[in-house]
């Protein structure tokens, strides 16, 4: 009975403790960010489910914070529908994502919008699929869900920080604010323990050319690893 | 009220009764119709007497899964074209012909047979009459005390020869598989374009939906029997005339990827006729394949692929413009050009024009993932651009001065700009012109997403 109570979560795969974070029930994509990565189940985004990233507005960093993913999903193509507002191809070229792939589905209605995701998830020929909502009920919402899961698209939708108090089906929320250097990431729901502490992602590349001392950066600084010696240290 | 009955005595019984003058040539045109809708099974379709098909599917019978799910994809077909059939199987034309005309309820759901054993069983036990050669002789017969096609096969061959001619033995021994059958198979015409009308007035493009599914089935017909696809198809509505003629309303659809699946183009035209707004009523439709090739078959790899084939993409591609218009499905084919405007271009997936080859991308210029359709002029708060809050630059300038060679001439100085909550926005200062020195003024171009 002991040894059973001790390993309670290897009865089942989709079994877990409050206390940790859930084994990922299918497959994933390494979100590039190994801090953020660490704290979702499975150490990615998971492919063929609905995840919310929720944004104050555009431009906090999302499209940053989703590069690593979406370059590496690339090889099939990604869709966005109904961007807030023109994506610049040449920045998505800049950030790695290969310009051949991106499609861009305008609609005016909500309804076609709705419809559009929901047969771009249905036919699963899509690498990604990013998806600007303000207004979502939660049917389509569901209905979104379970379109997801019949397909292994990465699959996100972009709505605004004040559907944060509304329930979603979703099985990743994560909220997202701009900070220095980067975006604080509050995790909202996931299958794992509530994490009160918000998360400080530094993104990559930064836009930002001028230091606070006053000193031009004009290449992108190379990634700091933990632990190594600041590259300006070693010139 | 049952058939046979005078139209007088129909009148008298029931005054309300409808009545309509029977069209042959109308019959006809639409037993074509279900012949051609039904070469979507085997390319050996013939029409026979008393609005009968006979199909020859011993070739198709592996492909569509059996007898069975033949028949039941044959029977949603029948029921797409709008009539009702009585569905028959067996080894010989003859007698497959001869259990489908049989209406005796008692062979009610026992009409496919597969062996010739049980056919001869089978057409045993029918009432002679349901043969036509023998209808004329049925007195006769009927005084001989006959009343089965075994009680006529039972009667001496050589007697019935010179009493009823070569004909009655002949199609006996044809539906017995005794003597070989000759058909005449349905040619294929070398084009297509169908025309229904409809059965109203119609209003709503969407309540056309069932009558196209029926030029669809057709369509799909004669685009299997000849192995092709189809690349581009038009159909033209005709409206009702009033005072004057109407110009008939043509929507023309075009296919990125050749089909011949019947519920792609119907997923197809469901879209498009949803879009469509009729100027008048419709009375009448017309689909013409405009554009064909030959088909290719589908390659079935061992390990599908998770995403599907890029057949699949381009479908989807297909279904999303069909609904959203060709204007609202973009692929990006960004140009060459300083001005960021210009060189972020989106254009249509229908659009097949080759991508211009693209100089490398400048790595160490920042350039926002978002662009503003029309740049947002901002506010200035103590001689700084202000926006939400005030924006501090965090770049050097870059200079985009370029656009004197077709009009559109742009003279700017972009700036990466930080606001107090750490978003970035890509802003620029219009270099103000020699002659007015106001104000510089700033503009917001673009978000750091």
């Amino acid at each position: 009975m002991s040894t059973l109570l001790k390993n309670v979560e290897d009865i089942h795969p989709a079994l877990w403790r409050g206390s940790q974070l859930a084994r990922s029930q299918g497959q994933t994509v390494d979100t590039g960010y190994a801090v953020l990565s660490a704290e979702l189940p499975g150490g990615g985004w998971p492919l063929g489910t609905l995840i919310e990233l929720l944004v104050q507005q555009p431009g906090v960093g999302e499209v940053r914070l989703l590069r690593p993913a979406l370059a590496a999903v690339s090889k099939r193509p990604i869709a966005f529908v109904q961007p807030p507002h023109i994506p610049n191809s040449l920045a998505f070229a800049y950030l790695g994502v290969p310009l051949d792939k991106l499609l861009q589905v305008r609609a005016s209605k909500l309804a076609d919008a709705l419809w559009s995701a929901e047969q771009i998830l249905k036919t699963g020929s899509c690498g990604a699929l990013v998806f600007w909502q303000q207004y979502a009920r939660t049917e389509s919402l569901r209905r979104l869900h379970m379109a997801a899961q019949s397909s292994e698209t990465l699959f996100l939708m972009v709505r605004p920080l004040a559907s944060a108090a509304d329930s979603s089906p979703a099985t990743l929320r994560l909220c997202v604010r701009p900070a220095g250097d980067g975006i604080a990431v509050d995790v909202i729901k996931r299958k794992g323990p509530i994490r009160a502490e918000r998360l400080s992602v530094t993104l990559q590349p930064s836009p930002v050319l001028m230091s606070p001392h006053a000193r031009v950066r004009r290449h992108t600084p190379t990634p700091v690893v933990a632990g190594s010696v600041p590259s300006t240290l070693v010139a | 009220m049952c058939v046979g009955m005078k139209r007088g005595g129909v009148l008298t019984l029931s005054p309300d009764t409808l009545m309509f003058e029977r069209e042959l040539s109308k019959e006809n045109d639409l037993m074509r119709e279900v012949a051609f809708s039904l070469m979507k099974f085997s390319p050996m379709v013939a029409l026979c007497d008393e609005e009968t098909i006979v199909i020859d599917v011993t070739a198709s019978l592996r492909l569509f899964g059996g007898v069975v799910r033949l028949c039941h994809q044959m029977r949603d077909i029948v029921d797409a074209i709008g009539v009702t059939a009585r569905l028959s199987t067996a080894p010989t034309g003859q007698g497959a012909w001869l259990l489908a005309k049989s209406a005796h309820s008692a062979h009610r759901g026992k009409r496919r047979v597969l062996k010739m054993a049980s056919l001869e069983r089978k057409l045993g036990t029918l009432p002679f009459q349901a043969a036509p050669e023998v209808r004329a002789f049925t007195d006769w017969f009927t005084g001989l005390g006959c009343k089965t096609l075994n009680d006529i096969r039972r009667l001496p061959r050589a007697g019935l020869k010179k009493r009823c001619g070569v004909e009655l033995l002949d199609s006996l021994d044809r539906a017995y598989g005794l003597a070989p059958e000759l058909y005449e198979w349905l040619a294929v015409p070398p084009a297509f374009s169908a025309r229904i009308e409809l059965p109203d007035r119609i209003e709503h493009a969407e309540a056309m939906l069932f009558s196209a599914r029926r030029l669809i089935v057709q369509l799909c017909g004669w685009l299997s029997t000849q192995q092709l696809a189809l690349t581009h198809a038009t159909l033209t509505l005709e409206h009702e005339r009033g005072r004057d003629a109407i110009d008939p309303t043509i929507i023309q659809i075009a296919l990125a990827e050749p089909t011949w699946h019947e519920e792609h183009l119907l997923r197809l035209f469901k879209e498009r006729l949803g879009r469509t707004e009729l100027v008048a009523a419709v009375i009448a439709m017309r689909l013409t394949a405009a554009k064909i090739q030959p088909a290719e078959p589908p390659t079935d790899t061992l390990f599908p692929e998770p995403g599907g084939s890029p057949e699949d993409h381009n479908r989807l591609l297909e279904l999303l413009v069909a609904r959203l218009g060709p204007e609202n499905v973009l692929r990006a084919a960004p140009s060459s050009d300083y001005r960021p405007e210009q060189a972020n271009r989106w254009i249509s997936v229908t659009d097949t024009t080759h991508p211009q080859k693209l100089d490398a991308v400048p790595s160490d210029l920042p350039r926002p993932a978002w662009l503003l359709e029309t740049p947002l002029q901002l506010m200035m708060k103590s001689h700084r651009p202000f926006y939400g809050s005030s924006l501090k630059l965090v770049s050097p300038a870059e200079r985009i001065e370029a656009g004197w060679f077709d009009g559109g001439l742009t003279s700017r100085d972009y700036f990466v700009a930080q606001a107090s909550d750490q978003s970035c926005y890509w802003i620029y200062r219009e270099r103000p012109g020699s002659a007015d020195a106001e104000d510089p003024r700033w503009f917001l171009h673009g978000l750091f997403g």
